[in-house]
């Protein structure tokens, strides 16, 4: 592990971190025992087939569970709980239905100490970074699915987090919007600079957004393999370059059940 | 939401289908009022005990003229109002303290379910021990009967308020005080509504009971009164008054819960 001297602001260390479960006969591991460094402001993926413990490790970066054993650590801090600097995005949107797309991101405003008129610009300013000008006053009830999540990611960098969580975010929407929400994380990711660490199990998906791609596997979970991302940015699913689509070879393989060996 | 498959025809008799909304009442109380009328006209029964609808519309007049069935009426709504607003006043105070807290919920939850089969009219002896024949034992029996429902479902709402909710409020850096009143009140609001409602509903269905323990005025009075004379007319009409009167108390309140949980239809 190389220390990036520059910028140490989201720095988030994974060491030795074990994580189980308890199951009937005792306590059953869910991840064995993983180290890896996020730095600042990459964007890592974890890829792996649903029950790998990807979103597990998420959750413990997250402060949600604890590790067996081991710790995580945000700029050399240990997680002790959930924090706002460190934002977490869910599959599952985690809106509050009471609270309109303003009242949501002024949630996420409050720790600041901000006036009254200055977290309502600012409120405002976040839907608008994500394209939702004119949809302040919307429930989320009222919102598509895409919507919803540009509210969540509006409102999850408006508390500027250091490292920000992200558990299959666009797993519920349709390859269209999953799209466009790629374009768009990208942008406010590079506009705001968090380290990001992405969940997953669409491998464009990873190839798209990532820096850095870890493949899990299961069974206990753990990480099998590494990638390291360098194609230009902005990227599109449609023009891989011939490292990507070496890579995506390499992570379906990985992916594929080792029980049933391809035909 | 988004946008929805095209519907499918119900698998519903067409009869019932075609009628609209707002129809539906008036037709089925129509059909009850056809069948009783029939009942009545064929001379199938005693029209001393079980009275003609016109009979029942005469005596409904004949109390109205008198003044007695709106004055028993305001009283017998009072009642059911005060009794309604401490009991449930109470009822989400408890179930705010109670339902977030592990020993709380350790300590009460047996002994909810053990209070709740107890029915209103079984608590009037020990209405009328403690309170005497006054007005506090009427609120009492309807306060405790509302207390103990919406107690329960408020508890119940505060205990199952979605984790991802709790998560992501701490995540937004939210304070235990921020995190009670913004997200687990409103996470638990659709249940406390829903106890709100049923409060309501068993104010009125305790209010005959309430009304055991020696009162002078008031729908139950009436009724007592009524089965003195054998008045079954009057009976039967203060009983179609105390189900209107419920009818139209519930869906107001039905309306106002909606409101407030707006986000729950969506």
């Amino acid at each position: 592990m190389m220390a990036h001297a520059a910028d140490t602001r989201g720095r988030v260390e994974f060491r030795a971190v074990e994580i189980a479960f308890d199951g009937r006969r005792g306590p059953t591991p869910a991840v064995t025992r993983t180290t890896l460094t996020l730095e600042p402001g990459t964007f890592t993926a974890i890829i792996g087939p649903s029950g790998c413990g990807k979103s597990t490790l998420l959750n413990a970066a997250a402060g949600f569970i604890a590790p067996a054993h081991g710790e995580i650590l945000v700029d050399g801090a240990p997680v002790r709980g959930p924090d706002p600097e460190i934002g977490v995005i869910f599959q599952q949107y985690a809106l509050f239905p009471w609270l309109t797309a303003l009242g949501n991101v002024d949630f996420a405003l409050r720790r600041f100490g901000f006036s009254r008129a200055e977290r309502r610009q600012k409120a405002m300013a976040a839907l608008a970074e994500v394209g939702l000008r004119g949809q302040e006053k919307k429930f989320p009830g009222q919102l598509s699915g895409g919507m919803k999540q540009r509210v969540a990611i509006a409102r999850t960098f408006a508390g500027r987090p250091k490292a920000l969580l992200m558990d299959e975010p666009f797993g519920a929407l349709d390859a269209q919007t999953r799209g466009s929400m790629h374009d768009l994380l990208s942008g406010v990711w590079r506009a705001h600079l968090a380290t990001v660490l992405f969940i997953t199990h669409d491998v464009d998906e990873a190839l798209v957004l990532a820096d850095r791609i870890h493949v899990m596997s299961s069974g206990p979970g753990r990480i099998v393999e590494s990638f390291e991302l360098s194609a230009a940015r902005p990227r599109s699913a449609a023009r891989f370059d011939a490292a990507q689509l070496a890579m995506r070879a390499r992570i379906l393989d990985l992916l594929r059940p080792a029980a049933e060996p391809a035909a | 939401m988004t946008a929805s498959a095209p519907r499918r025809p119900p698998l519903r008799p067409a009869l019932g289908r075609s009628l609209s909304g707002p129809l539906r009442p008036v037709v089925s109380l129509g059909f009850v009022l056809a069948i009783w009328s029939a009942v009545s006209l064929a001379g199938l029964v005693n029209e001393a005990l079980f009275p003609a609808p016109w009979t029942v519309v005469s005596a409904f007049i004949e109390m109205a003229r008198q003044g007695v069935l709106w004055e028993d009426l305001r009283v017998s709504l009072g009642r059911a109002a005060i009794g309604f607003f401490i009991g449930a006043g109470l009822g989400v105070a408890a179930g705010l303290a109670t339902g977030r807290t592990q020993l709380f919920r350790m300590l009460l939850g047996p002994f909810l379910s053990l209070m709740r089969p107890i029915p209103a009219i079984a608590l009037v002896p020990v209405a009328i021990v403690w309170f005497g024949i006054g007005e506090e034992s009427k609120y009492f029996v309807i306060a405790y009967t509302v207390f103990l429902t919406v107690w329960f479902n408020t508890h119940h709402g505060m205990e199952y308020v979605p984790e991802i909710y709790i998560r992501a409020s701490r995540s937004l850096g939210a304070s235990r005080l921020r995190e009670f009143l913004v997200v687990v009140i409103p996470a638990a609001a659709p249940h406390i509504a829903a106890g709100i409602r049923l409060g309501v509903a068993l104010a009125l269905l305790s209010l005959v009971a309430a009304e055991l323990t020696g009162a002078s005025s008031g729908i139950g009075y009436r009724l007592q009164e009524a089965r003195q004379y054998v008045r079954t007319d009057r009976m039967f009409a203060l009983l179609i008054v105390l189900g209107a009167a419920g009818a139209l108390v519930d869906q107001a309140v039905h309306r106002i819960c909606r409101r407030l949980v707006h986000w729950e239809q969506a």
